[in-house]
């Protein structure tokens, strides 16, 4: 994972150096590319200057002749005075060193057929000398041929020649020599010195490597800078490059312009760039660019890291979050799944939990005809508040489904909660139980807010307040009871209802919620569903845009036995009554419409039990009184046998072994496994020195 | 409750009619004594019109088995109906006895 994230940020760096760098290179060569039509200019406009400058240089050895041509066509006339029309020719300019004439053969016969007077410059001085002769057949050199062949003037190519101990580079213009007489006489020459035009042409190259240099047509030097001023090599390198045709040298080091001469001799002139120093500035530059570039992907590079760590670490608590939510979704949906999600028409309740899970609870179902209901609030909010309140459902189901009584219930969960409690939660509860049949309201309450009980207006009902559960294991709690007239209704809720806040911290309060019951009450068949959801609708109207703080939890049920068929008998503690209870019950039962099959059983089952009463409750000889009552809502029919015998659970009675054989068959123990059988439940309990034993059987 | 005993060379019959509850039960187990006395006859208890019965009844039929089956004597239960079969198979006691 480590080495994956580092490889793709590497990655990432690469590509970004890569995009940087190209960049870099595409603005390097356009850089270039100006820098180099910039280069193409400046050589042109230089070497055009250094080839006018030479250009004038040639023109004034033209002048030179042009002007001294008169003079000397003149001096043909008398050859001795030929040599001193040379000397003053070239004695006018002072880069033309020699001047001769070369006579076409024969021209003064008295000269013989070679005749060739030159004058030397030496210093202050000239020397005269005639050079033609067999030995020295000028006939033959190419300017001459060219100027009388063609009596064309002509410019040679540069050639060394020594003066003393100097060799110095010489170039020959020649003209064609006519006489007064308008015959060819020869051609006149004039050699000038070019080895000064090479450091004149490069004066100005200062502040700069590059040099210019002269060459021929052919790509012959005419004239180069001095050893001081460039390198023989690079010199050469640059005339063979120019012989070639090449403008740069294979290793790109040498770049070359020239241009040609719009003029005799038609010489060339070009400007010799050395690369490195031409682009320097931009090499230089691209080196400050490659430079702040490495520190900005470095500065990259610790910013995609940081981002990505930082990222990382996002992503990791957004997938925990994902997981704590997911595994709080669960919670929530186990924690729905306790809650009582059927109801009957004559119960409502609900829980809007403030988050995920929440710390309130309401149950109910019913037993023995009788409602077994509690709502609890458990300290705190949240995972801790659920984890309690799921506690508490199971003790409330566990406790109740055993013991009637809800002091005594109540007490069995609080020592149970208490038991181990260091975290100090508790636990607010109000628990009860309605006798369906009788109306009869017991209740016990352990801290919870007091019940408003609805008749044609609410009120809220005087209840004892208890310790909350989890406080003290060994404290008593006390047990409260009123009867419900049929049509009266029990509202139970916790503090999330009256202490739901608005924006402006205010409360929703008891006061509203008994309004909102009374409105409720006032129109004809409210159930209980509606009167709730117009409490929460109520409620959330009054919080707004406030967020809601704590769990809100409502249940509201109707005493509402609709038709019942109740009746009782009261026996003495006497066998012979017998007879009257099975005449009870068959008359009982006639008038629920039973048929004769369920009443045996029902029968059967009584007689058992009051048989038990009768025979073992009081002591012998004690008269005492089993009072048995009887009520149905057609569904089902409970017996209750009271008695204040000594305390008898028949429940706890083991049932009788109905498998033996014969010989090992105890004559008796049979009546109490029968009832068990024939009823649909048994439940027993010990009340105010009574015992209080439920039968119950459904007759639908 | 009413019961009548009729004795033949090979059987004893006693006839119980009407509702055998925990009241009725010590008079009907006087008069079922004789069947305690088998000698080795078979006893039939005739059932037709017994109409109920509780579990002092199964008592006294209990005791009259055990007694006919120590001297070797079957005990047959005859026309019983479905009221009190159902008592019987609650109790097990149709494994016991022998139906006619």
């Amino acid at each position: 994972m480590f080495k994956k994230n580092w490889l793709s940020r590497v990655g990432i760096m690469v590509i970004a150096a890569l995009m940087v760098e190209a960049i870099s290179v595409v603005q390097y060569r356009s850089l270039k590319e100006i820098m180099e039509q910039d280069m193409n200019i400046r050589s042109r406009i230089a070497l055009g200057a250094s080839a006018d400058r030479i250009g004038h240089v040639l023109e004034l050895t033209e002048a030179t002749m042009n002007e001294n041509m008169l003079d000397i066509r003149r001096s043909l006339l008398r050859p001795d005075s030929i040599f001193r029309a040379i000397q003053y020719t070239i004695d006018d300019n002072p880069h033309v060193i020699n001047g001769c004439i070369a006579f076409v053969p024969n021209y003064y016969r008295s000269r013989g057929y070679y005749f060739e007077p030159t004058v030397f410059k030496s210093g202050e001085d000239f020397i005269y000398k005639q050079l033609g002769g067999p030995s020295h057949d000028y006939t033959i050199n190419p300017a001459y041929r060219r100027a009388v062949d063609s009596k064309e003037s002509y410019w040679s190519d540069p050639y060394p020649y020594n003066i003393g101990q100097e060799q110095v580079s010489l170039i020959t213009y020649t003209c064609p020599l006519i006489d007064e007489n308008g015959i060819l006489a020869g051609a006149v020459g004039l050699d000038m010195d070019v080895s000064w035009l090479g450091d004149t042409l490069n004066n100005r190259q200062k502040n700069t490597s590059s040099f210019l240099l002269l060459l021929t047509g052919d790509g012959m030097l005419v004239a180069a800078p001095s050893a001081s001023q460039s390198s023989k090599a690079d010199v050469e390198e640059a005339v063979n490059l120019i012989g070639q045709g090449k403008d740069i040298s294979a290793d790109k080091r040498l770049a070359i312009r020239k241009i040609t001469m719009r003029r005799e001799p038609y010489w060339q002139v070009a400007q010799v760039y050395y690369t490195d120093e031409v682009f320097a500035p931009i090499r230089k530059m691209r080196r400050q660019h490659m430079i702040l570039i490495a520190l900005g992907l470095a500065i990259l590079f610790f910013m995609i890291d940081r981002f990505a760590r930082s990222e990382r670490k996002l992503r990791e608590a957004t997938a925990e979050q994902a997981r704590i939510g997911g595994e709080l979704s669960v919670a929530r949906d186990i924690q729905q799944e306790m809650l009582p999600k059927v109801f009957s028409p004559n119960i409502y309740g609900t829980v809007v939990p403030a988050r995920e899970v929440g710390g309130d609870i309401f149950d109910f179902y019913e037993r023995d005809g009788k409602l077994f209901f509690c709502i609890g609030d458990v300290s705190g909010k949240g995972v801790p508040a659920a984890m309690l309140m799921s506690v508490v459902h199971s003790l409330f189901r566990t406790f109740s489904s055993r013991i009637e009584s809800p002091a005594f219930i109540v007490r069995e969960m609080n020592s149970q909660i208490c038991r181990g409690n260091d975290s100090h939660m508790f636990v607010t509860c109000l628990l009860g139980c309605l006798d369906l049949y009788t109306g009869k309201l017991e209740y016990c309450n352990a801290g919870h807010d007091k019940p408003f009980m609805l008749t044609s207006s609410a009120s809220v009902i005087p209840v004892k307040s208890n310790l909350p559960l989890g406080c003290f294991p060994d404290i008593e709690f006390e047990e409260e009871s009123c009867s419900l007239t049929p049509g009266t209704s029990i509202f139970l809720y916790t503090d999330g209802l009256t202490e739901a806040k608005n924006v402006n911290k205010q409360m929703f309060g008891r006061t509203r919620v008994k309004e909102v019951l009374d409105s409720c009450l006032a129109k004809p068949d409210a159930t209980p569903e509606a009167m709730v959801n117009s409490l929460l609708d109520a409620a959330n109207e009054f919080m707004g845009k406030a967020p809601q703080s704590d769990d809100l939890t409502m249940l509201l049920f109707k005493f509402q036995p609709g038709e019942l068929v109740r009746d009782q008998i009261t026996l003495t503690n006497e066998t012979e009554e017998i007879e009257k209870l099975g005449v009870f019950i068959k008359e009982y039962c006639k008038s629920l419409g039973l048929d004769n099959k369920i009443v045996s059983g029902i029968r059967l089952a009584l007689e058992e039990s009051v048989v038990n009463v009768i025979n073992y409750a009081y002591p012998e000889h004690e008269k005492g009184y089993v009072t048995i009552y009887a009520d149905s809502n057609r569904k089902e029919v409970r017996f209750t046998i009271v008695d204040s015998g000594i305390p008898f659970d028949p429940k706890a009675v083991l049932s009788a072994d109905t498998t033996l054989d014969v010989q090992n068959r105890p004559i008796g123990g049979l009546g109490v496994h029968l009832t068990r059988k024939l009823m649909d439940s048994i439940s027993y309990c010990r009340k105010d020195g009574k015992n209080v034993l439920s039968l119950t059987k459904s007759i639908v | 409750m009413k019961t009548t005993i009729q004795e033949t060379d090979q059987r004893i019959v006693a006839i119980l009619s009407g509702e055998l509850d925990t009241a009725a039960a010590q008079e009907t187990e006087q008069a079922l004594q004789p069947l305690l006395d088998s000698k080795g006859k078979d006893v039939v208890i005739d059932c037709t019109e017994l109409e109920y019965i509780a579990s002092s009844g199964l008592r006294i039929l209990l005791s009259i088995l055990k007694q006919a089956k120590s001297v070797g004597s079957r005990v047959i239960l005859k026309n019983v109906n479905d009221v009190i079969r159902d008592v019987l198979e609650l109790t097990g006691f149709v494994s016991i006895f022998e139906f006619e």
